[in-house]
């Protein structure tokens, strides 16, 4: 590459890295008539691709920390320069972490580095490039199924759309897959009745095992298979 | 006359189409109306599974699809992105497009992906930097590549092109089609301050395989091409302009923000559809 382009590469690359630098950049171009506000346009496009994307997967991130903490959040991420992958909603992913390394300095709720854990990990099973197989030959679980751990209630809160102004406290396992013929993202507090299914599929357990090793009939089992596999949380044969 | 890339390439009018987006997963697979083919942005196939996957696979089996991106980086100063080339190669082998196309700008600066598209200089230097990045993504893609001319706010120093010329340079030397936006030739007459017809003229015009058409925004020191707005009657009328002088060629109708209904965007699939027999007649 020929001096001169590699020179205007660099100082683009600077001024979107750091709008307010328009006129460094103008600068650095002698004879450059193009008019700055022009010019300006290319930096707001390029913050507000991530801002949108970012709104667009932790609504209610947005929505729990308000508007001005909201702002100085996007401010902060946006210089970090998250968008590394050409897919653009992967500019959201290290989102999470960076929420969870300001929570305290910027006096975040508590639960918001869950919350934004969990919206991430609502996109990331709806896209999820894995196969979920159109047949199975046994109990196999839902390959998409994406498990979360944290100390507040956010499956419910979720489900309520952020109704109450924060989640209830308390233990959850919070489990997430995407529905085999729906295609969108299940989530549900995992239960026991969950966990026993799971299991079944995981180790590959019959119906009368499962039964004479809890004390359950072994119609109570099959019909807690049957939910799970309407539910898409395992496929059955 | 000589012959054009189109006919070199065995390459046909498909007609009018319109683009599978989100919102149109569940119903442009089902839909009873007249549509040609169907444009797919790569980027939202290449690497999401689930309903995306679902609703290009019904598209497929109703429909040629033509990938068009927006990450290619054909200009840019980064190495091309080995997953992306390769993906997409693959991607269009699945759909068995007759063709793919990306803009001519880049995308990535620095390994950031900017999610917007850049101009260049118009100048010899990015003529240079452009024709062997555009001949290795077809050679690895191995199928007829088409570079848009993209709409832009300002231009970039130490141009020394004119525009058309940059343009043909660029496509003449990697010796690949054009993608004619139609509407980013109108939005940059009107905020350079140039006849768009003479810019028309300029182009090489056989090598015109698909034309885009789509609205925009017009500010008070700006128009901003939105694809968020009906195709305006300026537009439709340089539409004419060009097919009169190409004869009929594969038309989209872009829409990508402020989606209206699957339906409204099909009534414009079906104005340019006319627009295409009147000139074939």
């Amino acid at each position: 590459m020929k001096p001169g382009l590699r020179h205007f590469f660099d100082s683009m690359a600077d001024f979107l890295a750091d709008p307010s630098g328009l006129e460094r950049l103008r600068a650095s171009h002698p004879g450059w008539d193009s008019p700055p506000s022009r010019v300006a346009l290319y930096g707001e496009f390029v913050r507000f691709h991530v801002r949108s994307a970012l709104e667009k997967l932790y609504p209610l991130t947005q929505a729990s920390v308000g508007g001005e903490q909201w702002a100085a959040l996007m401010e902060g991420y946006t210089a970090t320069r998250p968008a590394r992958h050409y897919e653009m909603n992967r500019l959201g992913e290290a989102f999470p972490a960076f929420a969870a390394d300001v929570a305290a300095a910027r006096q975040l709720p508590e639960f918001i580095p869950a919350l934004t854990r969990f919206e991430w990990a609502d996109w990331a099973v709806y896209a999820s490039e894995e196969q979920v197989p159109e047949r199975a030959e046994r109990l196999t679980v839902n390959p998409t199924l994406t498990v979360l751990q944290h100390p507040y209630q956010l499956c419910a809160w979720v489900r309520a759309k952020g109704a109450a102004p924060v989640p209830a406290p308390g233990e959850e396992m919070a489990l997430l897959w995407r529905h085999p013929s729906q295609l969108n993202t299940w989530f549900a507090a995992a239960n026991e009745r969950m966990l026993l299914v799971l299991k079944m599929a995981v180790e590959g357990l019959s119906v009368a095992d499962v039964a004479a090793a809890t004390g359950l009939a072994e119609e109570q089992v099959r019909r807690a298979v049957r939910q799970c596999a309407r539910d898409g949380l395992i496929l059955a044969p | 006359m000589s012959e054009s890339y189109a006919q070199r390439h065995g390459l046909r009018p498909l007609g009018a189409g319109i683009g599978l987006r989100r919102g149109f997963y569940e119903t442009l697979p089902r839909t009873e109306r007249a549509l040609d083919w169907v444009e797919i942005i790569p980027e939202n196939f290449l690497s999401l599974g689930g309903r995306s996957q679902r609703a290009l696979d019904a598209c497929v089996e109703r429909w040629p699809v033509l990938p068009h991106g927006v990450g290619l980086n054909i200009g840019g100063p980064d190495p091309m992105d080995e997953d992306y080339v390769t993906r997409l190669a693959a991607l269009v082998k699945r759909v068995d497009a007759p063709f793919f196309s990306d803009h001519l700008s880049y995308s990535r600066l620095g390994g950031v992906y900017l999610h917007d598209l850049l101009p260049l200089p118009f100048n010899e230097e990015a003529v240079e930097h452009v024709v062997p990045r555009v001949r290795e993504v077809m050679a690895r893609v191995g199928r007829p590549f088409l570079l848009e001319n993209p709409s832009y706010y300002a231009r970039m120093p130490g141009g020394t092109l004119a525009e058309a010329t940059f343009l043909r340079h660029v496509v003449e030397q990697a010796d690949c089609g054009l993608l004619l936006d139609v509407n980013n030739i109108y939005v940059n007459s009107q905020n350079h301050g140039y006849e768009p017809r003479a810019f028309v003229d300029a182009l090489p015009l056989e090598r015109v395989v698909q034309i885009h058409l789509a609205g925009h925004d017009r500010y008070p020191d700006v128009i901003i091409d939105t694809h968020g707005a009906p195709v305006c009657d300026d537009v439709w009328s340089l539409y004419r302009y060009v097919l009169e002088r190409t004869g009929p060629v594969s038309t989209l109708i872009e829409w990508d923000q402020s989606i209206p209904s699957m339906e409204a965007v099909l009534d414009q699939a079906d104005q340019a559809r006319a627009v295409l027999q009147e000139v074939a007649r």
